[in-house]
């Protein structure tokens, strides 16, 4: 061992807790860097064998990283994603109900008061036109939220495409960067900002569709989809697409698109079962819930409809002038539901040729009070507060799925932020603990060099 | 339970919790303006089927006692009309009992005659009182009058009627309904029938001995109709209260469903207002670090 040795030893310290503050600096540097894990050098001393050891070395640079609790995030993003998408679309559909102010129910209990001053004042010009003006506003409100459903649908529709897209990049992204992994670990080191980067590829993904992930032997990860197709193998991805379904038309008419993987010959192969994460909840909501929706809003429209009609047109029916009835509403849905009378005077209000005759129009007023079986038993007016029920619990159902989610998130960022988050308090402790470890080495050099100087100086 | 906590953490848990009661207090102050706890169907989806029924029965309620009002005007007229026809028709016996002696001159049963087109003339107007311009003994039909005037050509009491036969009905309950109308002829036929008689019989200077049990007969039917339309009134009267007072049950359920105790929602947002201060004080002190004590 010589005297050269200790510089030897110095310089390897020296090199070791450069490198080391590196990392830290590194980790300092990326305190707010999102999906960023915190990483520590990994110090070892260099042996030689029986003899006193050569210094010391970074012998690898690791990332702190808890695979399961990662697995548990992104299976947590998916399902948040989904929760807070169908949230965001049933809060739409129970605004098209509200419970204050103007809307169907409203317009229903109003339409229902001008047939009872109908029946009270049946010659009044003034109270059929008002009778008529309600009867429009009813069939316009229902206009207006089956329109507003369709619309609704279209968007959804759109986004299904657009979140088709945004996954593209994403798992074009994860192929990349599975190439780089592999190439920079393959030597045996280990390449953790690009894993990050993957992992945030990954997260973005996962919000679109319900995912797994399996990682191979050579560090590239294979990344599948619910229903098991492949959607990422080692540096090859797949690419979503959406083509018109013929079979699935929407509310306003036009076909719907459904949502596959593009194969060779470029045709859309339909991604089976339940997609999960955002495109599986708007897939949902576009298929179901909004159609049952616009269902309920037809049944209503054509219940309302055939019995106001039936009491317009009874064979006794006689409008002011004598008249036969005609029907009050025209239309074979809640969509294109009008009101055919424009003549106040052609309301049938009697059934006689007494113009003052209300017996018409108090038929009218009992069709509010009818149970219909087609409804399940129920008034008109209870049908709709079903239906409107029904969105406010549909509503609430998902706010509360999205508020769990959010919780088990906030819980899963708290664990992953403890486990692999940059605490500025330690990485400073670090900072100063390799400073003084590097102001050693340095010290070290200084008394070799003065050993040298004093050996050097016996030969003088 | 969180064992290392880096700043990230204290940040996000800051956020939310921020986040989460500025969204709590836009609820709370929403309350507080509208005084409604029931905004949405989310709020309380079990609440708003209930709510519509109340409302479609509020609806109902209110209907009903606008028409029950509207009954009673309309037999508060009757009424008034018929008790008018009674005192025609009691002066229509005086002149008949007077004019029955066979002592009376012709100058005076020519006079007396004069007076009983006058009572004729004022039965048929009563006849045609209207409310609102409805003929209350006319179907409450509105237009021409149902009784024609005296001096019409071809006046003759028993076509003297060309109103409605049928009765006007309006709704006053959900299985209830209340007759507001007799048809006119059935209420004044033999009255008129028997002033006029009594007239021609004065005009031709006769003693009118037969008029007196037509018009007894009358004023008989006028004080049957007017007993049924005193029925009524009563009926009307009683269903006005009981309209009511459901009414008011009807609107403290709906308001026991929707309305917000404005006491308890004020308390929340000055509550929720204190403890947003509190966090967002108790946020500052994340500002200390090890920065502050290490000497680069």
């Amino acid at each position: 061992m010589g005297l050269f040795f200790p510089l030897t030893i110095a310089r390897e310290a020296l090199l070791a807790h450069q490198r080391a503050l590196g990392v830290v600096g590194h980790n300092i540097a990326n305190v707010n860097t999102p999906e960023f894990s915190r990483q520590r050098p990994e110090l070892a001393a260099i042996a030689l064998g029986d003899r006193v050891g050569a210094g010391v070395r970074v012998a690898d640079v690791r990332q702190a990283i808890d695979p399961f609790l990662e697995a548990r995030r992104l299976a947590n993003t998916s399902a948040l994603a989904a929760a807070t998408t169908g949230r965001d679309v049933l809060d739409r559909v129970q605004g098209l109900f509200p419970v204050q102010g103007p809307g169907i129910g409203d317009a229903l209990q109003e339409f229902f008061a001008a047939a009872d001053a109908l029946a009270t004042h049946p010659q009044e010009i003034a109270t059929r036109s008002q009778f008529l003006g309600r009867a429009e506003s009813l069939a316009g409100q229902l206009r207006g939220a089956a329109a507003a459903l369709a619309t609704m649908q279209h968007e959804t529709d759109g986004q299904i495409a657009q979140a088709g897209r945004d996954a593209n990049g994403a798992l074009a992204t994860i192929a990349q960067l599975n190439r780089s992994i592999v190439a920079a670990e393959v030597n045996g080191g280990t390449a953790n900002d690009l894993r990050d980067a993957r992992r945030a590829a990954l997260d973005r993904v996962a919000q679109l569709l319900q995912i797994n992930v399996i990682e191979q032997g050579d560090g590239s990860v294979s990344v599948f989809a619910a229903s098991g197709a492949t959607l990422v193998a080692g540096p090859d991805a797949a690419t979503l697409a959406t083509d018109a379904d013929p079979m699935a038309l929407g509310l306003d008419g036009n076909p719907l698109n459904r949502i596959g993987l593009r194969d060779a010959a470029g045709s859309v192969i339909p991604l089976g079962g339940a997609l999960g994460g955002a495109i599986g909840a708007l897939v949902v909501q576009r298929d179901q819930t909004l159609p049952t929706n616009a269902a309920d809003l037809d049944l209503f429209a054509t219940t309302l409809r055939d019995a106001v009609n039936a009491v317009q047109t009874d064979p006794t029916g006689r409008d002011l002038d004598g008249l036969a009835g005609v029907p009050l509403f025209a239309g074979s849905r809640a969509a294109d539901l009008t009101v055919a009378i424009t003549d106040p005077r052609a309301i049938a209000a009697a059934r006689s040729a007494n113009p003052g005759d209300n017996t018409g129009a108090l038929a009218l007023v009992a069709v509010g009070d009818t149970t219909f079986g087609a409804l399940g038993g129920v008034t008109l007016t209870e049908f709709f507060g079903t239906v409107q029920a029904g969105a406010g619990e549909q509503a609430r159902r998902a706010d509360d799925q999205a508020t769990i989610e959010k919780t088990v998130a906030s819980a899963l960022a708290a664990q992953r932020d403890a486990f692999s988050g940059v605490n500025l308090e330690e990485e400073f402790t670090d900072l100063m603990r390799f400073q003084r470890g590097f102001q050693a080495a340095a010290q070290l050099i200084t008394v070799s060099n003065r050993m040298l100087d004093d050996l050097l100086g016996m030969m003088g | 339970m969180i064992q290392r906590v880096t700043q990230a953490t204290l940040i996000r848990e800051l956020q939310a919790s921020v986040a989460r009661m500025q969204r709590q207090l836009v609820v709370a102050q929403e309350t507080v303006s509208s005084q409604k706890r029931l905004l949405e169907a989310s709020d309380d989806p079990a609440a708003v089927a209930r709510v519509n029924r109340l409302r479609g029965e509020t609806r109902a309620l209110t209907a009903l006692s606008d028409n029950v009002a509207f009954g009673t005007a309309v037999l508060g007229a009757e009424d008034a009309g018929l008790e008018q026809a009674e005192t025609i028709m009691t002066r229509a016996r005086e002149i008949a009992t007077q004019q029955a002696s066979g002592l009376t001159s012709p100058v005076a049963r020519q006079q007396a005659a004069e007076e009983v087109t006058e009572l004729e003339r004022s039965l048929l107007a009563l006849g045609n009182t209207a409310v609102g311009g409805r003929y209350v003994f006319g179907g409450l039909v509105s237009g021409a009058p149902p009784f024609a005037n005296f001096d019409d050509p071809g006046f003759a009491p028993a076509i003297a009627y060309t109103g409605p036969g049928d009765p006007f009905v309006i709704r006053s309950g959900t299985d209830q309904s209340l007759r507001l109308t007799t048809a006119g002829n059935q209420v004044f036929g033999e009255s008129l029938l028997a002033i006029d008689n009594l007239r021609q019989t004065l005009e031709a200077g006769t003693a009118p001995v037969a008029s007196l049990d037509e018009i007894e007969n009358g004023a008989a039917t006028l004080r049957a109709e007017r007993a049924s339309v005193g029925a009524r009134l009563a009926r009307a009267q009683s269903r006005d209260q009981e309209i009511s007072g459901a009414l008011n049950n009807v609107r403290k359920a709906l308001g026991g469903l929707e309305d917000a105790d404005l006491t308890i929602a004020i308390s929340d947002l000055v509550q929720l207002q204190s403890a947003l201060q509190a966090t967002l004080a108790a946020g500052s002190a994340l500002q200390t670090s090890i920065l502050d004590y290490v000497n680069p």
